[in-house]
């Protein structure tokens, strides 16, 4: 597979970026880029999990695999809102008994951020037995760069949300920091000019 | 029924179910419930399919499939969802004129409520 040669030369697992690609009949497939700067997990998933199944398009057939490739960039970047950072907990039972293990959200994305995304897709996903070969069609880099450059790509435009006013509580906490901010610059710059008309009443004694 | 007539029936069965007289009568049994159950379920599962068809054509337009259906109903167009799953899939021009008839009928809201965010 000939890496991108315009952007630098992919770094990291290209064996796993490339696994599988063989078993998938891409024809006719486009190849979709999600950017996940910025954008709320589960929000994003759910788009995500609607293209690869191929929802979007008229032509969807329940027993057929038809959804197209899907590419996330900048899986570290994704946000959540609330506490879920530190809250989140991914939790999995190993078999034996008493060993219940966790791991919360800032702990996976440190050590693999695209399993993050991976698995809130594959949880939104129907369990049937096309969820492997679906799975099979989600890309997910933590990075922005990707070795599928040469491909005829599009970019995905999420659809228009309409972002909760937020609550008073929360609000008034805000602009409280805004004001304390505000306060800090204001102070600073005070202090600077004391300290300018002092230099100069110095000099000027 | 006579034991031919069950293995007739029972063709393509798993295991001992398409060899063996007692499995057999039992699993056909099960088989000519489902399929009565099923040829009601069909219909049902059929219309299903179109709607979810003609949600995926009319989201490529930025129309869902509520607001479409209630413009074509002001429009008393009486196309049903069979015949507009097959235009979405294979006419999409028609089906677009659909879509701007549906649009003009009824125009739904489409901008979103400006939230407040800080």
């Amino acid at each position: 597979m000939a890496t991108s040669s315009a952007v630098q030369p992919f770094k990291g697992n290209l064996k796993k970026a490339l696994a599988g690609l063989r078993r998938i009949n891409l024809d006719g497939l486009r190849w979709r880029v999600f950017d996940a700067k910025g954008q709320i997990l589960g929000r994003l998933a759910s788009q995500i999990a609607t293209v690869v199944q191929g929802k979007d398009k008229p032509t969807y057939t329940p027993y057929r695999e038809d959804g197209d490739m899907c590419i996330i960039i900048n899986a570290k970047d994704v946000c959540v809102s609330g506490r879920k950072l530190t809250d989140k907990l991914y939790r999995w039972h190993t078999g034996y008994i008493g060993h219940l293990k966790e791991r919360s959200l800032k702990d996976q994305l440190q050590k693999d951020p695209t399993e993050v995304i991976r698995k809130a897709v594959l949880r939104m996903l129907p369990r049937n037995k096309l969820r492997d070969d679906r799975d099979r069609k989600l890309r997910i880099f933590p990075g922005s760069e990707h070795p599928f450059g040469d491909r005829p790509l599009e970019s995905y435009v999420m659809p228009p949300r309409n972002v909760r006013e937020m609550r008073p509580r929360a609000r008034r906490a805000v602009i409280r920091a805004q004001k304390k901010l505000e306060q800090a610059a204001a102070s600073e710059t005070s202090r600077k000019e004391k300290k300018k008309s002092d230099e100069r009443s110095e000099i000027q004694q | 029924m006579n034991k031919d007539k069950i293995f007739k029936l029972a063709k393509g069965f798993r295991g001992r179910a398409k060899n063996c007289i007692r499995i057999a009568r039992e699993r056909v049994e099960k088989a000519l419930q489902y399929s009565y159950r099923d040829r009601r379920n069909k219909k049902r599962d059929m219309r299903s399919l179109w709607i979810e068809r003609i949600n995926a054509g009319t989201r490529l337009h930025g129309v869902n499939y509520s607001t479409f259906m209630h413009g074509l109903m002001k429009e008393n167009v009486q196309l049903n969802r069979k015949v507009l799953s097959e235009l979405s899939m294979h006419e999409p021009y028609s089906f677009k004129a659909l879509v701007d008839i549906s649009r003009n009928a009824f125009p739904g809201n489409k901008i979103p409520k400006e939230g407040i965010s800080a």
